[in-house]
């Protein structure tokens, strides 16, 4: 009987496990079939020579190139906000704070956690609106603005994976160095941390995702439809995601829906490069942590 | 308690009560434990031994819901001194009080880094005087011919009994005075077990040992002393 119901169990588990192969792959499948065609040099810098756009020499009129160092630029910055105070917050639960304080905490993070990005969005534009009003006439929603908004959105994945990170080292490894004379701060930044890399890096890569694909918070907070490669942080910018988002709803013939195809391959190429950066960063800390002499 | 000692007391424990989430595991104990000398702490599991060598170490005060009361008192520089008084500060306490693990716990770094990852926390930047008293722990711990051709490599690939000896060089870089080992043998075979008895056996000349142990033919060969844990609780 029991040997049935193990049976049973690990044939759902095997079944669940190829269902979310199987969509993973029709998914990207489907992507490329559709996408690869409209795929060229010109879908992305359009009438201008590649070397002209890539130098910034001139502008991308009628190719996605905006739109691609839109994304990139808003997402490096989204997540260069929100690691500092993501980690640094997840080090003080994990390590410093009371029962008491552990459990408010971790309360109002899962709150955060659990507001949809469209109301991220709406509060990022309420907050364009009122520094507008009150402080100056320049501000407007721009690239600043959905990047701190974006740091918001991710900041619970980050807090949530480095305290995790941390609380599952073993006492061994905890008592290791403190042992040996290393004060609890000497204790985080030489042992701890490194030894927490790969969880808080899984924090990062969800992190990096969120931000490229979110289309909501942009929305409301600077992203347009049409307006070059982002020359300030203080203007408003193009990203892929709306960009999708735009043709999927607004295209005038089959041949533009199939951009929108090719648009979601170049993010998905982004969010890969964004990923490898990522992991190398990561493996290059974790040999100075420990390797360098 | 003991009356027959004869030499220092190194370390003094007074009405030592200790418990961990409500339940009490250490009661009222008091004890001396002599300079120079083995001490062998044994008693069923479960007792609180490892408990007690983390009273003198103070490593305790990491563990959420644990709580202590009573005095531990141990001589530095000749006088009697209060490990929990204020002004010493627990990461100075245990420079001078070593602690070894069960687990051989080295760091995911180079043997060199690891036996010198204590100075690092201290601070120390002469790199001469660094290759030095790492050398001087690996040749404490019996290690040195063992690993001077690859102290570049990392830590991780030494067999367990390596381990062992390299994390006690770890404590001994500092020179400590007093080195706590909880079941330093327990992990290894009996011939790196061996060596490591021998060694501890060499170190109670400059160092006051207290050693967990399970092993009753171990603790005959080591200790000079043996205290049993689960005596004190029934003679509170």
């Amino acid at each position: 009987m029991k040997g049935y119901v193990e049976k049973l169990v690990i044939g759902f588990s095997w079944f669940s496990m190829m269902t979310l192969l199987f969509a993973v792959a029709s998914i990207i499948g489907y992507l490329c079939l559709k996408g690869y065609s409209s795929l060229d040099v010109r879908l992305i810098f359009g009438d201008t020579s590649a070397l002209d756009a890539l130098l910034l020499r001139k502008q991308v009129f009628n190719g996605l190139f905006p739109a691609m160092a839109g994304t990139l630029v808003l997402v490096v910055m989204s997540v260069v906000w929100a690691i500092p105070v993501g980690i640094a917050t997840g080090i003080y639960l994990a390590e410093y704070a009371n029962a008491r304080i552990k459990g408010v905490f971790n309360l109002f993070f899962d709150v955060l956690a659990g507001i949809p990005s469209i109301v991220i969005g709406l509060f990022g534009f309420a907050l364009a609106v009122f520094l507008h009003k009150h402080f100056s006439r320049t501000i407007q929603p721009c690239l600043l603005l959905s990047s701190v908004a974006l740091a918001f959105l991710v900041l619970p994945y980050l807090i949530r994976t480095t305290q995790m990170a941390l609380e599952g080292l073993p006492e061994s490894t905890r008592f290791g160095a403190l042992a040996l004379g290393a004060t609890k701060l000497q204790n985080i930044y030489y042992v701890l941390l490194p030894k927490s890399l790969s969880g808080i890096m899984s924090g990062v890569i969800l992190a990096i995702g969120r931000c490229a694909e979110d289309t909501a918070v942009i929305m409301l907070t600077g992203v347009v439809a049409s307006a070059g490669v982002p020359r300030s942080l203080l203007s408003s910018y193009e990203a892929l995601p709306f960009y999708i988002y735009y043709i999927s709803s607004q295209y005038t013939g089959p041949e533009e829906l199939l951009t929108g195809y090719a648009a979601s391959i170049i993010l998905l190429i982004i969010c890969i490069v964004l990923f490898s950066a990522a992991f190398l960063i990561k493996k290059r800390l974790t040999y100075i942590a420990f390797y360098r002499t | 308690m003991n009356t027959t000692q004869t030499g220092n007391i190194k370390i003094r424990v007074t009405n030592l009560t200790f418990s961990y989430k409500g339940r009490r595991i250490l009661d009222g104990i008091n004890e001396n434990f002599e300079e120079f000398a083995v001490t062998a702490i044994i008693g069923p599991s479960g007792v609180g031994k490892s408990t007690f060598l983390m009273t003198l170490n103070r490593l305790w005060e990491n563990i959420p819901e644990a709580q202590m009361s009573g005095k531990v008192e141990i001589r530095f520089n000749g006088g009697l001194r209060d490990i929990y008084e204020r002004s010493f500060s627990s990461s100075r306490l245990r420079k001078l009080v070593g602690t070894v693990f069960q687990k051989p716990n080295p760091l995911p770094m180079s043997i060199f880094r690891n036996v010198a990852f204590p100075l690092k926390l201290s601070g120390e930047k002469d790199k001469g005087l660094i290759a030095q008293k790492v050398e001087g722990a690996l040749r404490k711990a019996y290690l040195w011919d063992e690993v001077k051709d690859r102290l570049a490599q990392s830590a991780l690939a030494l067999s367990g009994g390596q381990q062992q000896r390299l994390c006690i060089a770890r404590s001994l870089i500092l020179e400590p005075e007093v080195l706590l080992l909880d079941e330093p043998t327990s992990s290894l075979d009996e011939k790196a077990a061996e060596v490591i008895e021998d060694l501890i056996l060499h170190l109670k000349e400059r160092i006051t040992i207290l050693a967990v142990s399970h092993y009753l033919d171990q603790v005959k060969r080591i200790a000079d002393r043996v205290v049993q844990v689960d005596l004190w609780q029934v003679r509170k």
